[in-house]
């Protein structure tokens, strides 16, 4: 068994480790000793658990995720496949703009898979999408992830991935967006709009009047 | 010789003049604060309390600094975001100098103009921003040639959120001084609604579980400790996510919330996992004033901007994305 460091991320460590002859990820959920006891272990448990089980929900409605082997509700690590690939965040720069385009508008189908499911991802970003090499989006971190989402919650959801794309794709954020939305009403249908307008009325909150 | 710029702050309820030489010293710094009857901030009796008192804090301003008005090289006002009235008021005070001293007038992005004085406290370059007061809650960071905001409140801000509850607690307004006094003695926790969405959080179902505890007899010091814990690790999740998300190594603390030592005390621990270095801005540059104002306004004017008159109407909605940083590179 060796372990690799993979990524440090906001709320975790990343371990890339070889088992039984095959790569996996182990992703931990390290204590934060700055934040009070009660909060620090009420995250770490409801995160892990809830990344376990929305892994696989969404598997079963359709979405690529990594399969999840074990999870350690002491330790509060989980065990799941390695995805081999390139974030889509790091791709965004390399590839040409159908290639582009056609890769946000299967994000968006992807999306709204989860949301025709009652399930909102909670962290949308182009780091928690991995592409492989036959092109496939596979979804990851889901440990914001909620289940029997209301109209809210999705247009909250969408909210983010439009925050999302002005901040870190700045000079393609509306090619990106147009294309997210486009692949996420070819699934939804109509009912797609209740989620989009409550989009637009999400961004103008929290803000002077 | 050092330009010299006096600056005007007017968004919210705090009127300030702040007077600023291009060298970054802060040679006056004066303002006060309308003080709401009700809690919230009304509009109209802000700005006629910027009306009423402008005149004399500019004056207390150039009277501190030792300068003229024939000194001042530079008007600077802040354009927006904020209340309309308010905005205003303030505006037609730097244009009227302005146009009456015939020298230059330059807009400031009033959120821009926190981080910049900040930077310049701190000697910081390019840094994850927490900017946290009654009237904003973001996460800000210098992208692509703006400063862009990663995440931020979805309902109401940290320092409103303090104060209203701390006026449904029987505390004198401004209530986060004594919310924060008396957490300290608080020993139970009570868990309330913890809600971060991405990179934006939301307060107003904590806010209302918090009055229902205090409807049910749960000791004061208990809820305040619990509400700073639960509002406090909320703002620490969205700051780390920026900061693993950035890869920026400076976390700045501002706005007037800054002053809360058990906020301050989360963000160092967040910054050392980090391994960022952190900077919490002194309490009389991190409030809402003048210097502010005035520093971004050198920092635009050397760098080439300056404003007509005929077009400098105010901007109550202005994204603090919505501003070319002409004063920084493309990518710093
Ligand atoms: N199953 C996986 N296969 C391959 N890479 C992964 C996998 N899970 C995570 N990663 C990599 O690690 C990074 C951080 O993981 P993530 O689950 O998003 O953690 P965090 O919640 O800390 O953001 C991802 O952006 C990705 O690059
Ligand atoms: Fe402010
Ligand atoms: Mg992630």
């Amino acid at each position: 068994m060796s372990n690799t460091i993979l990524a440090l991320g906001a709320e975790s460590v990343i371990f890339k480790t070889r088992r039984w002859n095959q790569f996996f990820v182990l992703k931990w959920r390290k204590t934060k000793p700055y934040l009070l006891e009660e909060i620090d272990t009420l995250l770490r448990k409801t995160r892990t658990s809830k990344e376990c089980r929305t892994l696989t929900i969404a598997r079963e409605l359709g979405v690529r995720t990594p399969a999840v082997y074990s999870v350690d509700l002491n330790n509060y690590s989980i065990l799941m496949d390695f995805i081999e690939g390139t974030q889509f965040k790091l791709l965004v720069e390399r590839l040409d703009q159908k290639q582009l385009l056609e890769l946000c508008q299967r994000f968006g189908q992807s999306i709204a898979q989860l949301h025709q499911g009652g399930v909102v991802h909670g962290d949308p970003t182009t780091s928690n999408v991995i592409v492989d090499k036959h092109f496939h989006l596979w979804l990851i971190d889901f440990g914001l992830s909620e289940m029997n989402a209301t109209v809210e919650m999705k247009g909250v959801d969408l909210h983010l991935i439009r925050r999302a794309l002005e901040t870190t794709h700045w000079d393609k954020q509306e090619l990106m967006l147009n294309a997210t939305i486009e692949g996420y009403i070819d699934t939804i249908g109509k009912e797609a709009e209740d989620s989009l307008s409550r989009m637009n009325e999400i961004r103008e909150r929290g803000r002077y009047h | 010789m050092p330009i010299i710029c006096l600056g005007l702050e007017g968004t919210a309820h705090s009127f300030g003049a702040g007077i600023v030489t291009s060298e970054g010293a802060v040679l006056a710094n004066e303002w006060d604060m309308l003080k709401p009857s009700q809690g919230g901030i009304h509009p109209r009796e802000a700005s006629r309390h910027h009306s009423d008192l402008g005149p004399s804090i500019i004056g207390k301003a150039l009277d501190t600094a030792g300068v003229n008005y024939k000194d001042i090289d530079l008007i600077a006002f802040s354009r927006g975001p904020g209340l309309g009235p308010c905005l205003r008021t303030t505006a037609t005070m730097a244009r009227t100098l302005a146009a009456k001293l015939g020298i230059p007038l330059v807009d400031v992005n009033h959120c821009v103009a926190h981080i910049e004085i900040g930077n310049l406290e701190s000697g910081f370059n390019d840094p994850v921003t927490v900017y946290v007061s009654g009237g904003n809650t973001q996460i800000i960071a210098f992208a692509g040639g703006r400063f862009r905001t990663f995440g931020e409140t979805l309902d109401i801000a940290i320092g409103n959120m303090l104060d209203v509850l701390g006026r449904h607690l029987g505390m004198p307004f401004p209530a986060g001084p004594m919310i924060e006094k008396a957490a300290k003695e608080g020993r139970t926790f009570h868990s309330l609604p913890y809600s971060v969405k991405g990179m934006d959080l939301s307060y107003s179902g904590m806010f209302t579980s918090a009055k229902r505890l205090f409807s049910e007899g749960v000791p004061i010091p208990d809820i305040c400790f619990s509400v700073q814990e639960t509002s406090f690790g909320m703002l620490a999740e969205i700051a780390e996510r920026a900061l693993a998300h950035t890869k920026k190594n400076e976390l700045l603390l501002t706005g007037g919330v800054a002053r809360n030592n058990r906020l301050t005390e989360i963000l160092t621990g967040v910054s050392e996992r980090h391994e960022a270095r952190f900077h919490r801005v002194s309490p009389s540059l991190a409030g809402d004033q003048g210097a502010m104002i005035a520093w971004n306004g050198i920092l635009q004017y050397l760098s080439g901007h300056e404003i007509k008159i005929s077009n400098s109407h105010v901007l109550p909605k202005w994204r603090t994305d919505e501003q070319d940083i002409i004063w920084r590179g493309q990518n710093e």
